[in-house]
């Protein structure tokens, strides 16, 4: 095989064939291709440290206590959580050794215990549910409908995946509170009132909030690159629209679909704040225990926890990878689907009926996405005399007045957006790497893909515990303490959160990108490094520029890691100089919070555009 | 790639990636330094030339004390010391408080901090419990530790010393409804899904407001009376801030809080029916904050300075009034509209380190088992 012999070749022909007038230049491009062939291993290598270096020997130092109790390694803190029913339910009576029959009746009787682990995944299911129902209209409005705005709506879907947990929580108890703008509008239509706050529906709308946007973008890029001519040839052979698009474009579709669903379960599965805000305790999730663990340094329990919770998140994320192997379309999508006009071009049922749903499904995103948001703009406006641009002028002052030890708004933009670029610059090669890893044939790459979305699914607070003690305390080498303060470890938990949606965003379509044309260029002697730059980058470019946009989205919404890793002031974010204005008057939080909307949503808009024309492929 | 290449190029770049490992380790710590540095020589600007023979005071506290959007002591207190003392005072607010400190010691690490302020009672429990050596050194001579209010000692081992408290009560919405005034009250029919509480476990407010059902119904009849309260719809949330804007949001009329809020509403200008103050059973449950040295800190001599500082009767008022809190001595001077807003309760109640040792975290855990479980 050519690429088997290119590395000798290429080195020692290039040197050979230089002719005597520009000996320089041929050395320069001998170095240039050396650093080329050399420069997917190098990356490789570089992402494998850094991963090891600061996301898996961290939180290892924080799992380890599970099983090292006083010097001592023990199953006992696992065989205790999983016997006990507050945890487990009514599974947990296996392990206590009563008969399976038993147990099984239990589990199917209305009054069964779910434990705590059981109800984390009954809300997030319910909560996944949730999300794809609203996410999948809007790919489909996104993908297949023109209209004035679309690209500045669609690089906006981002916008609730970046809100910290205390905007949403505001925002949802103006919109949905008993005093909020649903009942204001049923009340005005005659209807009854709704008390929708401290319910689990109130936690899994809430989490559709931020993850239906997730969803639907993974799956418009699907859509975006699904083939006209597949569709066109089966509409030729006679096939109705209904049945091309079963046969065609929904194969394509569901490794998306599942893949924003596999990543809502996870998220939603380790989720805290939100439920604890807007639900209430007696819904309390794995990660509240865990977080709580953690605070009374209740270690070994707290890390047992974090494990199962990771354990299943991963099982999930494992059984998604497996998946999507096997039903990933080979496609060289070079023409997109044509996009129809939003305005029907003629009163029939069949251009009507779709318009239809899409309106009221416009009403229902409305009141779960646009309406929490604009709360929260009108509550930054809000104060005891109606509205005034005083929060606003509290920023101006903190900003001007404050002392340094005080968190200032503008410092907290400029340092979340520095951080943003900087983990983005970090995030993006590390995920295109890992997923050309993970494309290549080789026995256990789901294994390893996995693996390496493992940050995805570890609970944050214990990442968080984790790089303080391995990044920021470092470790004794000798008479010296290599450790890594500020910036730079929250570059790196940034980076290392954004990865994998660099990953599952990009490996999909190189994993469609037809390998002829690799092969191709690997034969006439291109390097690796510069086949995956010329030739598949550009092919999935809209997925590059997707996942870039959730690294940045990562980056700038983080908050658990980056308040442990802050050494001072001058390293906040808007989130958390937002968590630092919350007092008794909410006002000068959501006025940092709009200035995280403006700021992040110009942002996002920046980043769509580099995307160029969004042709799909 | 194949193998064989990925193995050779793998070898030969391993050792450069561990260089560059090093070298990143190395570099940021000592920019981590020059940031620290920069940091006290830009709050130092205000006394003059630092660095010279002047001493320095790094003080820990939580974030709250220096950096809260409404009013907080800190700035006033640094200003106020250094122009006193010809010292430099660092503030420090790791976002783990307490815990930050723990597990600097207990990874063997320096602390950087010379004594920590807002200290509370579970701190001290949470330090003893987990570290054998302690964190703090003794109190030793402070000069007007004998002013302080003789309920608010709260460290039998002498090592904290309050510095001011605050009393954990209802508030209610008089427009709404009308707090009971006893605990029991709360039970009544007519009472259901109006309080709004905290997570215990997370939230100072929540954890006060079952310590004191504790306090009422003894370790052994207080789940019990959350097991009604729960009945009549009581609401847990998480953070007490969570809880305060459900409660603004009119969510139900009443929340734990502090006896303080007044003071903050009349900042407002918010209507004062709005926000009135019960405490159950005549009682407030008190969470008097304290102080206290490190152990081996660099300049305990000035820390112990700095502690009598703040008993001082006029720093004690101006300290009450900016953070909202009651002063820790009897000897504060107190503005005289400070205590028509700020309300003290008849009867304070509070549980002691003794106490809290060894059972407080029991207590929530058994709680938070009642009350979750699915």
């Amino acid at each position: 095989m050519a690429r088997d012999s290119d590395g000798g070749a290429d080195g020692g022909g290039g040197g050979s064939t230089g002719t005597a007038n520009s000996p320089s230049r041929e050395r320069g491009r001998t170095v240039r291709n050396t650093i080329e062939r050399r420069a997917i291993v190098g990356l490789a290598v570089a992402t494998i440290a850094l991963l090891l270096g600061i996301f898996y020997y961290p939180v290892a130092t924080v799992f380890i206590d599970s099983v090292l109790v006083d010097g001592r390694l023990t199953g006992r803190v696992f065989v205790s959580i999983l016997r006990d029913p507050f945890y487990l339910g009514e599974p947990a009576r296996l392990l206590a050794g009563e008969p399976v029959g038993a147990v099984i009746e239990s589990v199917l009787s209305s009054d069964r215990r779910l434990g705590v682990i059981g109800f984390t995944a009954y809300q997030a299911a319910l909560s996944t549910v949730t999300s794809v129902a609203l996410g999948l209209p809007a790919a489909y409005l996104l993908a297949r409908f023109e209209f004035p705005g679309r690209r500045t709506l669609r690089s906006l879907t981002i916008l609730p995946f970046v809100l910290p947990s205390i905007m949403v929580g505001v925002g949802f108890v103006a919109t949905f509170g008993r005093n909020g703008t649903l009942n204001a509008v049923l009340g005005a239509l005659g209807l009854g009132q709704v008390n929708l706050l401290f319910t689990l529906e109130a936690v899994v709308i809430a989490h559709a909030f931020y993850n239906a946007p997730l969803v639907a973008r993974v799956t418009t890029a699907a859509w975006e690159s699904v083939d006209a001519s597949a569709v066109e040839t089966a509409r030729s052979l006679g096939a109705s629209p209904v049945r091309a698009f079963r046969d065609v474009v929904a194969p394509q579709l569901y490794p998306s679909v599942l893949m924003g669903a596999a990543l809502t379960f996870v998220f939603t599965f380790s989720t805290f704040p939100i439920v604890l805000a807007l639900g209430g305790f007696q819904l309390a999730t794995v990660e509240v225990f865990v977080y709580r663990l953690i605070r009374d340094l209740e270690y070994a329990e707290a890390a047992a926890l974090a494990l199962i919770e990771l354990g299943i998140s991963l099982g999930l994320l494992y059984a998604y990878l497996r998946y999507e192997a096997k039903h990933t379309v080979r496609s060289r999508g070079i023409r997109p689907l044509p996009r129809r006009p939003l305005t029907p071009p003629s009163f029939s049922v069949r251009e009507l009926l779709p318009r239809l749903g899409l309106a009221v499904y416009a009403v229902v995103a409305l009141a779960v996405f646009v309406a929490p948001i604009a709360s929260m703009v009108l509550a930054s406006l809000s104060g005891p005399e109606g509205l005034t641009l005083a929060n606003y002028q509290f920023l101006i002052d903190r900003q001007t007045t404050g002392a340094a030890f005080q968190v200032q708004p503008w410092d907290a933009v400029r340092n979340s957006l520095l951080f943003g670029v900087a983990s983005l610059a970090v995030a993006l090669p590390m995920g295109v790497v890992v997923a050309v890893l993970t494309t290549r044939d080789y026995r256990g790459r789901k294994l390893v893909d996995a693996v390496a979305m493992a940050p995805l699914a570890v609970s944050g607070i214990v990442v968080g515990l984790g790089l303080l003690r391995g990044l920021v305390f470092g470790v004794e080498v000798g008479d010296t303490r290599l450790a890594v303060g500020g910036g730079l470890a929250i570059v790196a938990a940034h980076a290392v959160a954004g990865y994998p949606f660099v990953v599952r965003t990009v490996a999909p379509g190189l994993e469609g990108v037809d390998h002829t044309l690799v092969e191709s260029a690997r034969a006439l002697g291109a390097p690796r490094a510069r086949a995956l730059l010329d030739i598949e980058l550009p092919l999935v470019w809209p997925a590059v520029i997707a996942g870039a946009a959730f690294a940045f989205a990562i980056s700038i919404g983080e908050f658990s890691a980056t308040i442990v890793l802050a050494s001072g002031t001058n390293q906040f974010t808007m989130p958390i100089a937002i968590e630092r204005f919350i007092g008794r008057r909410l006002g000068p939080a959501t006025a940092m919070g709009v200035v995280l909307l403006v700021v992040t949503s110009a942002s996002f808009l920046l980043i769509d555009r580099l995307g160029g024309d969004d042709v799909g492929f | 790639m194949d193998r064989r290449s990925f193995l050779t190029a793998a070898g030969a770049t391993v050792s450069v990636s561990f260089a560059g490992c090093a070298g990143l380790g190395g570099s940021d710590e000592s920019s981590t330094e020059a940031s620290s540095t920069d940091e006290s020589t830009a709050t130092g600007t205000s006394t003059g030339d630092a660095g010279d023979v002047e001493e320095t005071l790094v003080v820990g506290t939580y974030s709250a004390f220096v950096d809260s959007p409404s009013t907080s002591p800190g700035a006033w207190v640094k200003q106020r010391f250094e122009e006193e003392f010809d010292a430099r005072l660092i503030w420090q607010t790791p976002s783990n408080e307490v815990n930050h400190y723990i597990e600097r010691r207990n990874a063997g690490v320096d602390i950087e901090a010379d004594m920590y302020l807002g200290l509370n009672t579970d701190h001290l429990v949470r330090i003893d419990e987990n570290l054998d050596d302690g964190l703090f050194a003794g109190v030793g001579d402070v000069a007007g530790q004998d002013d302080i209010k003789p309920g608010l000692q709260f460290d039998p081992d002498g090592r904290a010393i309050p510095y001011d408290t605050g009393y954990i009560s209802l508030v209610f919405d008089g427009t709404e409804t009308t707090a009971p005034e006893t605990f029991d009250g709360l039970l009544a029919e007519e009472h259901a899904g109006d309080l709004i509480t905290q997570n215990p476990s997370s939230s100072a407010t929540g954890r006060a407001f079952l310590l004191h059902t504790v306090k009422q119904f003894g370790p052994d009849g207080y789940l019990d009376y959350w097991s009604d309260l729960q009945e009549n719809d009581v609401r847990v949330l998480g953070s007490w801030s969570d809880a305060y804007s459900a409660w603004s949001g009119g969510e139900a009329p009443m929340v734990v809080s502090y006896s303080t809020d007044q003071v903050f509403a009349d900042q407002n200008d918010a209507n004062l029916e709005e926000h009135q103050i019960r405490f159950l059973n005549d009682q407030g449950y008190a969470n008097p904050e304290g102080m206290a040295v490190f152990d081996g800190a660099d300049t305990p001599d000035l820390a112990r300075e700095f502690m009598s500082f703040l008993l001082r009767p006029e720093i004690q008022g101006e300290i009450a009034v900016r953070n909202v809190q009651f002063p820790a001595t009897e000897s504060a001077d107190l503005p005289e509209d400070y205590a028509e807003l700020a309300q003290e309760p008849p009867e304070p109640v509070t549980f002691g380190y003794d106490e809290l040792k060894g059972s407080v975290s029991g207590w929530i855990s058994d709680w938070e088992r009642q009350f979750a479980s699915n």
